[in-house]
C-alpha cells in the first residue's frame, strides 16, 4: 500500500514539475521591451523577416542565443525607425537542427509571407531549405553553416556570411607565412569529418603555396598518450605544428609536444579556442596561436553588443550570436540599398554587399555567394588567456 | 634526430605507456585468476582513482602544495578509497552472482562500468578537468633523447608497486591463499580458508593499483575526464590477454609489449600514425594464433 502511495506522490510531483517548467519557459519566450518603444514611432506598415534557428533539440541553446541576438538587432532597427519606414517583425521557424523539421519550418515561413529570411544553423539542416526559399524567391542570409557544400548547392538567393574551412585554411596560411615564416609544417587531426577536412584543406593550400607538409598525422579520440607521435613529429623537424581538432585532446598534445622538447611554433584550429585549452595545458600553451571564428569575447567592436546582450538576457551571448546579429543588420542594410521589398532587388543587393561593417568583422560577398575574405581571427595564448592578434 | 635517438626515445615512450597498461592489466588478471571474471568495470575504477586523487589533491595542495609530497599523499588516499570502492562493488554486484552462470556476472560487470562512468559524467557535467600540479618539464637529456623527472619517477613508482605485489603474493599467507583459491575454490573452503575475505582483498589490491595508475595518468597528462577509462581499460585487458590472463608476471610483460608495439607502430615508415593500432593489434592476433594462452599463460597453470 505505502509503496503505491509513494509512487502516486512521486508522479504528481513529477507532473507538477513538468507543468511548472513549461509555464516558465513560455513566459520567457516573450522578450520584453518591444512594445513600449514601438508605440512612439509611426510605421508605414510591416516587414516580416523569418528566422531559421533550432529552438528545440540538442542544439536549442545555440538557437536560442541566435534568436535573442536577432531580436535584439530587430529592436535596435525598429528604435531607429525600422526598415524603409516599415516596422520589422520577426517570425521564428524552429529547425530543430534537423533536415525534415527545418524543411517544414521553411514552408511555414514562406506561407506566412516573410519578405526575407535570416538564419540557418548547421549545414545539414540548411541544405534542404535552400530550394524552398529559392522557389518562393525569398532572399536569405545564412549566418552559421560552414560546409562548403552550401556554396555548391546555393540556388542563388542566399548568401553565407560565416567563414568555411577554406577561409580558416587561408587564415592559417597567413599566420604561417606572414607572421611565423614557417617552411616545414606538421598537421595533426582527429579523424572526424570536421578536423580532417580542415587538415586536408590546409595541407592542399600549404603545398600549393610551394611549402612542405612533413607530417600529416591523426590522433585517436579518447587516448591520452601521444608521446610516440610527438617523437615521430620531432624526428621530421617541422617548424610548426597545426592541430585542427578540439581543445581537450589539443591541450594534451601541446603539453606533450613541449614535454618532449619540441621547440617550434604550435597553432590550433577554431575547435580549440576554449580557455580550457590553457587551463589543461598550463604553461605549455603559452604562445600557441588559434585560428578562430570571430568570437564576441575577443572582438573590440562587439563590446557594446556583449553588454547589451547580457543586460537584456542575463547570460553570455554564446559562440554564434554575433554572426546572427550581423546577419539581421546586413539584411536591413540590403533591403534599404534595394529600396524595396522585392525579392530580386534584395537578392541583388545582398550579393553586392561590399565592406559591410558588423561586430564580427567586415563582410564582402564573392561571386560564389560566400565570404570573399576570411573573417577568421588569430588569437594568441598569453598568461592563460586568449588575446586577439591585431 | 638520428635513427638511434628516435629508437631510444620511442623505447622510453613505449615503456612509460606500457607501465600504465601493466598496472591496470594486473587488476584484470588477478580478478580473472581468482574468480574467472572479466571485470570490465576495471577501466572505470582507474578513472575513479584519478578523480578521487584530484579531489584529494585539491585539499592537500593547500597545505603541502601540489608537488611530489602532495601527490604522494593524495595517491595513498585515492588507493585506499578506491580499493574500498572495489571491495564494495565486489560485495554488492559480484558476490551474489559467484555461483551463477559466467555470462550473468560478465553482464553485471558491464553494468557496473556504465554506472560508474555515467555517475562521474553527471557529477562533472562531462567536462575535462585540469589536473594541475607543480611539476615541470625538467629532466635529463641523453643527446636528443629527453626524459623528464616526472617520467622517471612514474616508471620507478610503477616498478615499486609491481615488486611489492609480487612479494605479497609469493611471500605472505594471504598471497598463498590467493594462489590456492585460483587453483580450487571449493577445496580452499574445506580447508578453512575464508574465501570471501581473500576475494575481497584481491579486489582491494587490484582497484588500488588501478587508482594509482589513474592518479599517475592525471599527473602525467594533466587532464582527466569520465571516459578516460574506456580506451585504456580495453588496452589493459588486451595486455592481460597477451601476457596470459591470470598470470601476474604475464600482465606486467603484456602491458610493456603492447606499449612498445604502439610506439613502434607510430614510427612505421611510409604509413604514419593512423596505422598504429592496426599494426599493434595485427601483431597481437598473430601472437594469439600461435600461442593462444598468451606469453606466460599455460593451459593448466596455477593462476596466481
Amino acid at each position: 500500500m505505502s509503496k503505491k502511495y509513494f509512487g502516486l506522490v512521486a508522479l504528481v510531483l513529477l507532473l507538477s514539475l513538468t507543468l511548472f517548467g513549461c509555464g516558465g519557459q513560455q513566459a520567457e519566450e516573450q522578450p520584453g521591451g518591444n512594445e513600449g518603444q514601438a508605440e512612439e514611432i509611426n510605421y508605414d506598415g510591416e516587414i516580416k523577416i523569418g528566422l531559421m534557428i533550432p529552438l528545440t533539440g540538442s542544439e536549442a541553446t545555440y538557437g536560442k542565443d541566435m534568436e535573442n541576438a536577432m531580436k535584439m538587432a530587430a529592436d535596435e532597427i525598429n528604435a531607429e525607425g525600422g526598415i524603409l519606414g516599415k516596422k520589422l517583425v520577426t517570425i521564428s521557424g524552429d529547425t530543430a537542427a534537423d533536415p525534415q523539421q527545418s524543411t517544414s519550418a521553411a514552408t511555414k515561413l514562406v506561407s506566412s509571407g516573410v519578405v526575407s529570411v535570416v538564419g540557418g544553423y548547421s549545414s545539414g539542416a540548411t541544405l534542404p531549405t535552400l530550394n524552398v526559399f529559392a522557389d518562393a524567391n525569398i532572399p536569405q542570409v545564412i549566418p552559421v553553416a560552414n560546409s562548403t557544400k552550401i556554396i555548391d548547392e546555393n540556388p542563388g538567393n542566399a548568401i553565407q556570411i560565416n567563414g568555411t574551412g577554406f577561409h580558416q585554411a587561408e587564415k592559417a596560411l597567413e599566420l604561417f607565412e606572414g607572421i611565423w615564416d614557417v617552411e616545414k609544417l606538421a598537421i595533426v587531426h582527429q579523424g572526424d569529418g570536421y578536423s580532417e577536412d580542415l587538415a586536408k584543406l590546409t595541407k592542399e593550400a600549404w603545398e600549393e603555396a610551394g611549402h612542405e607538409v612533413v607530417a600529416f598525422e591523426v590522433i585517436n579520440k579518447g587516448e591520452q598518450d601521444f608521446s610516440s607521435l610527438v617523437t615521430s613529429i620531432k624526428s621530421k623537424n617541422p617548424d610548426a605544428v597545426y592541430w585542427t581538432a578540439y581543445y581537450a585532446d589539443g591541450a594534451l598534445l601541446i603539453k606533450q609536444l613541449r614535454q618532449g622538447g619540441f621547440q617550434g611554433e604550435i597553432a590550433v584550429g577554431d575547435g580549440s579556442n576554449s580557455p580550457k585549452l590553457m587551463e589543461i595545458a598550463g604553461n605549455a600553451a603559452e604562445g600557441v596561436v588559434c585560428t578562430s571564428n570571430p568570437m564576441v569575447e575577443y572582438l573590440p567592436a562587439a563590446k557594446e553588443f556583449m553588454e547589451n546582450y547580457k543586460a537584456n538576457y542575463n547570460q553570455d551571448p554564446g559562440p554564434y550570436s554575433s554572426l546572427a546579429y550581423d546577419g539581421m543588420h546586413l539584411m536591413k542594410d540590403a533591403i534599404e540599398r534595394a529600396g524595396s521589398t522585392d525579392g530580386d532587388a534584395i537578392i541583388k543587393a545582398l550579393k553586392e554587399t561590399e565592406g559591410f561593417q558588423g561586430i564580427s568583422g567586415e563582410t564582402t560577398i564573392a561571386d560564389n555567394n560566400a565570404l570573399a575574405n576570411s573573417n577568421f581571427v588569430l588569437l594568441e595564448a598569453k598568461g592563460g588567456q586568449w588575446k586577439l592578434i591585431e | 634526430m638520428s635513427t638511434f635517438d628516435i629508437f631510444l626515445q620511442q623505447l622510453v615512450n613505449g615503456l612509460l605507456l606500457g607501465s600504465f597498461y601493466s598496472l591496470i592489466a594486473l587488476g584484470y588478471s588477478m580478478v580473472y585468476g581468482i574468480i574467472k571474471l572479466l571485470n570490465f568495470a576495471h577501466g572505470d575504477i582507474y578513472m575513479a582513482g584519478a578523480f578521487v586523487g584530484l579531489i584529494a589533491l585539491s585539499f592537500v595542495s593547500g597545505i603541502v602544495g601540489a608537488g611530489w609530497l602532495g601527490i604522494l599523499i593524495s595517491m595513498v588516499f585515492s588507493m585506499i578509497a578506491v580499493g574500498l570502492l572495489g571491495v564494495l562493488i565486489q560485495r554488492a554486484a559480484y558476490r551474489p552472482l559467484l555461483n551463477a552462470p559466467r555470462l550473468s556476472i560478465l553482464i553485471t560487470a558491464i553494468g557496473v562500468s556504465l554506472v560508474l562512468y555515467n555517475s562521474v559524467m553527471v557529477l562533472t557535467d562531462g567536462e575535462f578537468k585540469a589536473f594541475t600540479t607543480d611539476l615541470g618539464f625538467a629532466g635529463v637529456g641523453l643527446g636528443n633523447v629527453h626524459i623528464t623527472y616526472t617520467q622517471i619517477i612514474l616508471v620507478l613508482a610503477t616498478a615499486a608497486l609491481m615488486i611489492s605485489l609480487n612479494l605479497f603474493i609469493s611471500k605472505t599467507k594471504y598471497g598463498k591463499a590467493m594462489r590456492a583459491i585460483a587453483l580450487d575454490k571449493d577445496a580452499c573452503r574445506l580447508m578453512g580458508i575464508n574465501v570471501n575475505k581473500i576475494i575481497a582483498i584481491t579486489f582491494f589490491i587490484g582497484s588500488a593499483l588501478a587508482a594509482a595508475a589513474g592518479i599517475m595518468a592525471g599527473v602525467y597528462y594533466g587532464s582527466i575526464h569520465f571516459f578516460m577509462g574506456f580506451v585504456l581499460g580495453l588496452k589493459a585487458f588486451t595486455a592481460a590477454v597477451i601476457g596470459g590472463i591470470g598470470s601476474i608476471p604475464g600482465a606486467m610483460i603484456g602491458g610493456l609489449v603492447l606499449g612498445l608495439l604502439e610506439a613502434a607502430g607510430t614510427q612505421l615508415p611510409f604509413i604514419g600514425s593512423e596505422w598504429k593500432d592496426v599494426f599493434a593489434f595485427s601483431i597481437l592476433i598473430l601472437l594469439l594464433v600461435f600461442k593462444p594462452t598468451g606469453i606466460l599463460g599455460k593451459t593448466e597453470t596455477e593462476r596466481m
